[in-house]
């Protein structure tokens, strides 16, 4: 297929199915962009950097929906082990990041103690939560993403595969514009209380997933 | 000569019929008597929370034999609809255009429970009671506030202000999941009602786990929390659908307004609030918080008259009085009608077992 036939597709695939990514994507984004409580543009990079994150997500499924080839929608337990990876990495990294929103900063003492340095290490995770849990969004396997998946995987070889995932993330992400408008919310301080605590009623949510699927696979095969 | 009479055709529902309506005119006759709206509601309330499971239990005994319902019941439609469901399903009908609880939008022979029925119903209640449909209209608060009203003194008596905004969070959480997955999130995992209501028959592992969370959130948060705190502790702390219906206090006529120059402040309104709805903040501002779901406990429990019923756009405490009639003549025609029927339907099945 020409190069230019495919991005067409891939981009209109992503157009269409954008708002079910999006969809699969809020509980994750919404919560992060809300809980950080910032102005509309400050929310905009956040939002551009989960987008980015995500990207990477695509752009490493890409590459294994190339190696792979179909086999991954074909074998149930490579799809349930994704899936359940996926899920059990969503739980933690947001478990983590709702636990560094309630954590002060570490300037205080000074002092090399284990709750300084925990501090230190919850402020810089704190500044990269929002790619990490782009990252690991994108690798999870909503539907279009497993179309777009497919398609990929018969696109060719490994460039086709990666421009293919490039030209979709363009189109879903157009969906995700209107989610900057959550930093006009920043003037509620309950709207960051609620935030936090809806972060990890989704790490619930999402280990319990991972429980399942995970479970499954291990005791089933 | 009672058994007699009850075997004639249709007695059981005239009687049943009765009984309701001597009991709500009784119950109306006391709030006008006493000029108090909170204890008299709360018979009404506690009736309906506790005869409610039994009328639909009753009926789902009736029409399939189980109070669990199987996949393949659920995939056919046959799904009572219940009101809870409906925040989540906004964001699915406006992303995907579908309505994704597992129920039939007209009745049906099969589950006349119907969702567009439900959906009109809530709908034309909430555009005058607000998160009134919490005190005169929810089948299910009932049964902790009959559960609150149980001690004398509460055992618990601090609780952590943060938890008011878990609601809020749970809301939040299943209206984003549930455009996820497409499914009713919360009722597939976090209803407590489903304890006493119908629940997923018990076939897997997945089953069992969500059976396990709806009867320990039935035990905990209705039946043991309420009789520690005196509270209604559920709804403070869990019901997503009560966050949603605390949004529509905005769009209400009526609300409670505290009275700045009559206020001491003794915070007896603040103990009494059932909902924890009432803070020193709260007070100083001279209205509850919005979750304030108007039972009227406040206003029943203030000696000094600064808690009263308001009519948004008058002056508070210019007609209190008259702004608690107007209020209460919706809310209790409203309860009449709905929870009044059900209430005379359950005696009805009850009446008839005395044959």
């Amino acid at each position: 297929m020409p190069l230019t036939g495919l991005m067409t597709e891939a981009l209109l695939l992503g157009l269409s199915s954008g708002p079910v990514c999006l969809a699969s994507c809020t509980p994750v984004l919404v919560p992060v962009l809300a809980a950080e409580q910032k102005s509309p543009r400050g929310t905009g990079a956040l939002l551009a950097q989960f987008l980015g994150g995500r990207l990477a997500g695509y752009l490493a499924f890409a590459c294994l929906a190339w190696l792979l080839g179909l086999s991954l929608q074909l074998q149930p337990r490579g799809h349930a082990l994704v899936y359940g990876l996926a899920d059990l990495g969503l739980a933690i990294f947001l478990a983590a990041y709702a636990l560094a929103m309630r954590t002060r900063p570490a300037a205080a003492c000074g002092q090399p103690c284990p709750a300084a340095r925990a501090r230190l290490f919850a402020q810089r995770y704190r500044s990269f939560a929002s790619v990490i849990l782009g990252f690991v969004s994108g690798l999870t396997l909503c539907p279009p993403f497993v179309a777009a998946g497919v398609r990929a995987a018969e696109s060719g070889g490994l460039g086709h595969s990666l421009l293919f995932f490039l030209w979709f993330f363009f189109g879903t992400s157009i969906w995700f514009a209107p989610s900057v408008g959550l930093g006009m919310l920043r003037r509620f301080a309950a709207v960051g209380v609620v935030a936090r605590l809806t972060l990890f009623l989704l790490a619930g949510y999402y280990a319990y997933l991972a429980l399942i699927v995970l479970g499954r696979v291990v005791l089933h095969g | 000569m009672f058994s007699r009479t009850m075997m004639q055709p249709g007695c059981a529902a005239k009687l049943a019929a009765a009984a309701t309506l001597v009991f709500m005119v009784a119950l109306f006759f006391q709030m006008m008597r006493t000029l108090q709206t909170y204890r008299w509601r709360r018979y009404f309330f506690v009736a309906l929370g506790f005869l409610f499971p039994v009328g639909f239990i009753w009926q789902l005994f009736a029409l399939r034999g189980s109070m669990s319902i199987p996949v393949e019941r659920m995939l056919s439609g046959d799904t009572p609809f219940c009101f809870l469901a409906i925040p989540m399903m906004i964001l699915p009908a406006a992303i995907a255009r579908t309505v994704i609880f597992p129920g039939s939008i007209l009745p049906t022979a099969s589950n006349p429970h119907a969702i567009a029925a439900m959906v009109a119903l809530w709908f034309a209640a909430t555009l005058v009671l607000g998160k009134g449909w919490c005190s005169y209209g929810c089948f299910f608060g009932g049964i902790e506030e009959g559960f609150a009203a149980i001690p004398k003194k509460p055992r618990i008596r601090r609780i952590d202000p943060r938890w008011r905004w878990m609601p809020w969070a749970v809301l939040a959480a299943i209206v984003l999941l549930s455009a996820a997955t497409l499914e009713p999130v919360y009722c597939m995992w976090l209803c407590p009602f489903k304890a006493v209501t119908e629940y997923p028959a018990v076939r897997s592992f997945e089953t069992a786990v969500q059976m396990g969370i709806f009867i320990t959130l039935f035990l905990g948060l209705v039946v043991a929390l309420p009789l520690l705190t005196k509270k209604r502790t559920q709804c403070s702390f869990l019901c997503p659908f009560g966050a949603f219906q605390s949004i529509f206090n905005k769009t209400g006529a009526f609300d409670i307004r505290i009275d700045q120059s009559q206020c001491k402040p003794c915070l007896l309104c603040e103990k009494a609030c059932p909902t924890l709805s009432i803070t020193p903040e709260a007070v100083r501002a001279g209205k509850p918080l919005l979750s304030c779901m108007k039972c009227g406990a406040c206003v029943d429990a203030c000696v000094r008259d600064a808690a009263v019923w308001h009519i948004k756009g008058t002056d508070v405490g210019a007609s209190s009085e008259r702004a608690r009639l107007m209020q209460l003549y919706s809310a209790w025609a409203f309860a009449v009608m709905f929870g009044g029927s059900i209430i005379a339907a359950t005696l009805e099945k009850l009446f008839g077992l005395m044959v």
